[in-house]
């Protein structure tokens, strides 16, 4: 054993630059934070230990409960639509039979992805404005009598922050199904044609279940990253908005960054992380039980 | 595949309207970009400038610094692309020795990390990056993901594939590790590079909570935090003045430019890295 480990010291030496950056640029930035968590904040860092003060105080604070409240919503409006939404592109990818237009259809919905949330909120903010052309249309065809004010109206905020994150995120989730679809047999569809299965039975009792591994795939990715929500809330973010889209992420970024109370906003940082971490944690236990059933 | 009729153009119906969402608000940017600032300010439906106009451009340029945070993201975009590829390869090759006493653990280190998002540690990574005086660099959004698990795996599973029998000689000739991973490696799993880095010139682009939390220094700002300025019309160009949308679609436009550039080369490696990630779970 000694003598192996010692025949691949070049390997450790390899991997020792990576492990020495995760410790301390992911680890350790980890630890201070429960650490400063259980510290009074001054003005020029932690000045003591307070125990769970901070925590008392997380939990007493209202603002924090709306941010938590916030998030969750957030979080499952983009889980559900942006779980269950792209299996109808992926399925509709497969009936597309000139390759170059089904390319082209890939391509354009795939293309959201890769933006940035700024330049992602800048188009809707020209396309949904108030004199812009969805308000246009809408009143052109008598649906409004006056503009929607998108992203200025607190009815409107959460589901903005979903829609355009399912928005970005369809043809992402949409190519992982259509990989899946296709490494479907057509042997077996075709022995369901002779058996005179109909389309819709073809859908439910084909390809769902083949899809159905995916979906929990795709199921967690977004769980996980959307109870972080962060970017498109805090772009979307105003005077009339903010309580209903201001994140635990957030939070923890007004409170800690801009006014410096980092005790407070390091307890409130780790309570996000138990909370999704056990919310993760769930979701894991819960198809995996699943799966194996 | 599905033979009725009615599906086949409810698929039609359903991918018109996903990619008509995309196309047509980037058609009306595009539209705005080149419209005059009066133009700019019509309500309706305006899809084709009358007449159409550089004022955007014109004042975004000349007026409004637009120039330095896009030299600044390219030099943090292309560093920090070089570096995080080099060190994620270097992971993905040590993680398939599989002889390598403690592969399991290091492996299992790697993965915890997936475990601490960015999101979460946005104040103590402040504290953290100011001890390390990295506050308004340029090195600090090269540091912040450096290399990731993800990356590290993607390159494992690509290194996987390459055959051992290829290997196994020039091992057998005395080649070093980095001999094996300069020479054998990297070149036959080039796909997998390339997808590394192709995400990653994608993030690093993109990059936007990083820049936001670490930098404050108007000569350091990237790309995507300026744009953010332009389009919130903070950075009004005088007092006088305020920004109309042209020069914010303008802007947009600008930024969409070297994406738009690169993506149909790097399309295929996109798609590809993403199935690679998702079929292997």
């Amino acid at each position: 054993m000694l003598d192996r480990i010692r025949r691949h010291w070049m390997l450790y030496l390899l991997i020792a630059p990576i492990l020495a950056y995760f410790c301390a640029f992911l680890f350790y930035p980890m630890a201070q934070g429960i650490f400063l968590s259980t510290q009074k904040a001054g003005l020029l860092g932690p000045v003591g230990f307070i125990g769970w003060d901070n925590y008392a105080k997380v939990f007493s604070t209202p603002a924090v409960w709306q941010a938590i409240w916030n998030t969750l919503i957030i979080a499952a409006g983009i889980t559900i639509v942006g779980t269950l939404l792209p299996i109808l592109p992926a399925i509709a990818l497969l009936q597309i039979t000139p390759d170059w237009l089904k390319r082209g259809f890939q391509t354009a919905i795939y293309t959201p992805y890769l933006l940035s949330w700024v330049i992602i909120v800048g188009i809707w903010l020209n396309t949904l404005s108030p004199v812009g052309l969805v308000n246009s249309v809408l009143e052109g065809v008598g649906l409004i009598d006056a503009p929607i004010n998108f992203f200025a109206d607190p009815f409107w905020a959460r589901p903005m922050v979903i829609g355009l994150t399912v928005w970005k995120d369809v043809g992402f989730h949409a190519l992982i199904y259509l990989a899946a679809l296709l490494s479907l047999s057509p042997d077996i569809l075709e022995a369901a044609d002779i058996d005179g299965a109909n389309d819709y039975k073809k859908i439910r009792d084909i390809l769902l279940p083949h899809l159905m591994p995916m979906i929990k795939v795709v199921f967690l990715i977004t769980l996980l990253g959307s109870l972080r929500t962060f970017d498109s809330a805090f772009l979307m973010l105003n005077g009339r908005t903010a309580d209903q889209i201001r994140t635990l992420a957030i939070f923890t970024y007004e409170r800690g960054i801009l006014n410096f109370d980092l005790g407070l906003a390091s307890a409130a940082g780790v309570v996000l992380l138990v909370v999704s971490l056990l919310i993760s944690g769930v979701a894991q236990v819960v198809t995996r039980t699943e799966r194996e059933n | 595949m599905l033979r009725s009729p009615s599906i086949r153009i409810l698929s039609y119906v359903i991918l018109l309207f996903l990619a008509g969402t995309m196309i047509i608000p980037l058609w009306t940017v595009v539209a705005t970009a080149f419209s005059t600032k009066f133009g700019s300010l019509q309500a309706g439906i305006n899809l084709w400038p009358n007449p159409i106009s550089f004022e955007g451009f014109d004042t975004l340029f000349r007026r409004l610094n637009f120039v330095l945070p896009f030299a600044n993201t390219l030099y943090v975009t292309v560093v920090g692309t070089v570096a995080h590829v080099l060190l994620s390869a270097l992971g993905g090759y040590v993680l398939i020795q599989e002889d390598l006493p403690g592969r399991k653990i290091i492996a299992g280190v790697i993965l915890l990390t997936l475990t601490i998002p960015t999101q979460v540690i946005l104040v103590p990574l402040f504290v953290v990056f100011k001890q390390f005086m990295l506050l308004n660099t340029l090195l600090s959004l090269i540091v912040s993901e450096l290399v990731s698990a993800f990356s590290i795996l993607l390159m494992k599973t690509y290194f996987e594939q390459v055959p051992k029998s290829m290997v196994e000689s020039a091992r057998i000739d005395g080649a070093g590790h980095v001999k094996l991973l300069k020479d054998f490696y990297l070149p036959l799993a080039l796909p997998g590079v390339v997808t590394v880095a192709a995400f990653q010139i994608v993030h690093k682009y993109n990059l936007f909570i990083e820049p936001l939390l670490f930098i404050n220094d108007p000569q350091k700002i990237t790309l995507q935090i300026a744009l953010q300025s332009v389009i919130q019309g903070e950075s009004s160009t005088s007092t006088n003045d305020f920004i109309a949308p042209n020069v914010t679609m303008a802007a947009i436009v600008v930024a969409l430019v070297p994406l738009l550039i690169f993506y149909p080369f790097m399309q295929k490696y996109l798609i590809r890295g993403l199935t690679v990630g998702g079929v292997k779970e």
